[in-house]
């Protein structure tokens, strides 16, 4: 069994009058310690695939195991703690809290562990020394480059050691430079650290920083042959 | 949980203008619900304290303010020859105000001493004794005093009458405490010629087992076709009477500061709402991290507490200080409610806001936490 696992997978909206189907029958697996990237048009199901993968929303068909966990079916509570646990998600926009410094958003997470103050010190400490911002800990967002947001953010979602990271257009935001050492870090978290990661782009220079890309268009997921540069279904 | 508390201190700091005018707001509501509730507390104090069973006043008929009431001096005499009447006090009045007022000046004159022995005065400053010599010696009760800031050895003058305060007292009847107690006849040669000889009211002591209701009847009916009649009440119900005012007064406060009380409810919710709206999306992101429901709620819960109890800090304290520096008391017809502040007061003050805060912070904390988190993050 994979670490993660979408076996016919739907995901429907109805918006005014209108259903909107981003996802539709989706088979996926992605095996642990995997960089895969999902790459697609706006619209395609990117992001709603990411949420189910994060546990941050259900598929009405289908179901979604991550680690063994039964992802889309689980009751609120027991969610929120396997999240807590098992997922760090990078924003496109760093979502920092924006009156707790750099060190103390970061520290978000470990809030709902049971650990003592020297404890999350050392995690803090590790997971901003990780993302090159120790020195600047004490920093609200706003005295941070959009950048370090970023890695402030990125910081975040692996200070509790998640296996899973997901990533919604991590880079969306930076400009070119940020954005490479961005990408860099996702890469040496997941060759270092042999983190799980599963990113969301639209951009081909960021795709480039997976091991594994996937095209999602209109719901339906695609794998891309590297080599013409040109679709092909993925066969279930 | 500590954590989310510092998370919530942190969060009222976000607008500190909006968060200081919401604090300000229920602080303003609260120093007027506990300023309203404390005269409530004083006027049930009044009622209560007094010797309802036995004394009774009697009064000139169809009279309501002592400056109108004119009882010759010499019924004295008649009502203590009436069966059941242990002692009798006649008292001359001169006050400043008949009507509801929040700086009543109340004269009693009597004779000295049925005045020390039928009220039960207990010297905290000064002595009986001087007063008994002095012809124009005043006994001052101790919220009075306070109120006008008088000593023993000061003089106190008010229209023509000048008195010496030589000692200063105490008594279980809380309203004897705002008054200034004379000698009789100097307070009466302080008023009109015409008036020498005559008394505002008379206090009747009765006898253990008395019916006071028939003490009453037959002392109102010794004088039925009197010039000067009389009106003879239980002291509970002269009281009731005479605060009537006080009691619209109260009544009027009360809806008031019910009011108020709607007003920060209002205030609250709308800071908390406005607060909520602006952090949708962090709200979404925390709960991606693993925040559970319950710590959205905890969390803006604590915020709309947080302001309902600071503002209760600060407005139940500044009513406390208020009253604490600047003695308050509101008079009408001659008796004189202190405001009191209990430490049940207080508590109520703070449960009020505590109330306020849940109901204000319920809804939206409630609606936050049940809010999708994909919809939260706006995908």
């Amino acid at each position: 069994m994979s670490f993660i696992e979408l076996r016919g997978v739907t995901r429907r909206y109805v918006k005014g009058e209108h259903t909107v189907t981003p996802l539709e029958e989706v088979d996926l697996d992605i095996a642990e310690g995997e960089f895969l990237v999902l790459i697609g048009p706006s619209g395609s199901g990117k992001t709603t695939l990411l949420n189910l993968l994060a546990g941050i929303d259900a598929p009405q068909a289908g179901s979604v195991h991550v680690g063994g966990f039964d992802v889309g079916h689980g009751r609120s509570g027991q969610l929120a703690r396997w999240r807590a646990r098992t997922v760090g998600y990078v924003f496109q926009r760093a979502n920092l809290v924006p009156v707790l410094t750099a060190y103390e958003n970061v520290e978000l997470p470990l809030w709902l562990q049971k650990l003592s103050r020297r404890e999350r010190h050392d995690r803090v400490t590790l997971a901003l020394t990780a993302v090159g911002l120790a020195d600047r800990a004490h920093h609200l967002p706003k005295q941070l480059s959009g950048g370090q947001e970023q890695r402030v953010a990125i910081a975040r979602a692996i200070v509790a050691d998640p296996d899973l990271l997901v990533a919604d257009e991590p880079t969306g935001s930076l400009d070119a430079e940020s954005a490479r050492g961005i990408l860099t870090l996702l890469r040496r978290l997941n060759d270092e650290r042999g983190k799980t990661i599963v990113m969301v782009t639209h951009d081909p220079f960021a795709a480039g920083f997976g091991k594994r890309v996937l095209h999602l268009d209109k719901g339906k997921l695609l794998a891309k042959d590297d080599a013409s540069g040109a679709p092909r279904a993925v066969a279930r | 949980m500590m954590k989310l508390f510092k998370l919530v201190a942190k969060n009222l700091g976000r607008r500190k203008g909006r968060t200081a005018f919401t604090v300000f707001g229920v602080a303003s509501a609260l120093a007027m619900l506990v300023l309203v509730e404390s005269l409530g507390t004083g006027m049930s104090r009044a009622m209560d304290s007094t010797d309802a069973a036995r004394t009774l006043v009697v009064f000139r008929k169809n009279r309501y303010c002592p400056q109108t009431s004119f009882l010759p001096e010499s019924y004295t005499r008649r009502i203590e020859d009436l069966a059941g009447v242990e002692s009798i006090l006649p008292v001359k009045v001169f006050l400043n105000n008949c009507r509801a007022s929040l700086d009543l000046v109340t004269f009693q004159g009597a004779p000295v001493e049925t005045l020390l022995e039928q009220r039960n005065v207990r010297m905290v400053a000064g002595d009986a004794e001087a007063f008994r010599r002095q012809h124009d010696a005043a006994l001052v009760g101790a919220e009075f005093a306070q109120r006008k800031g008088l000593g023993v050895g000061d003089r106190f003058r008010f229209g023509d009458i000048d008195v010496k305060v030589t000692g200063i007292f105490e008594s279980d009847e809380t309203t004897h405490e705002s008054l200034i107690l004379t000698h009789l006849e100097y307070l009466q040669r302080a008023g009109p010629v015409d008036r020498l000889g005559t008394v505002t009211q008379f206090e009747v002591f009765a006898e253990a087992d008395v019916d006071v209701k028939d003490l009453a009847t037959r002392i109102d009916g010794l004088f039925a076709t009197a010039e000067e009649p009389t009106d003879t009440r239980p002291r509970v119900a002269y009281l009731e009477s005479a605060t009537r005012d006080l009691r619209e007064i109260l009544r009027f406060g009360r809806l008031l500061a019910l009011a108020c009380v709607a007003v920060v409810l209002s205030l609250v919710a709308n800071t908390i709402l406005m607060s909520v709206q602006e952090r949708v999306r962090e709200l979404g992101v925390m709960r991606s991290l693993g925040f559970r429901e319950s710590h959205v709620v905890v969390l803006i819960l604590g915020e709309a507490l947080a302001l309902a109890g600071l503002g209760a800090l600060i407005g139940v304290g500044g009513a406390l200080f208020l009253l604490g520096s600047m003695p308050l008391a509101i008079g009408s017809e001659g008796v004189t409610v202190s405001f009191a502040v209990t430490p049940g007061l207080v508590a109520r003050g703070f449960a009020v806001a505590i109330a306020t805060g849940v109901v204000a912070g319920l809804v939206p904390a409630i609606q936050s936490s049940r809010r999708g988190i994909v919809d939260s993050l706006g995908n």
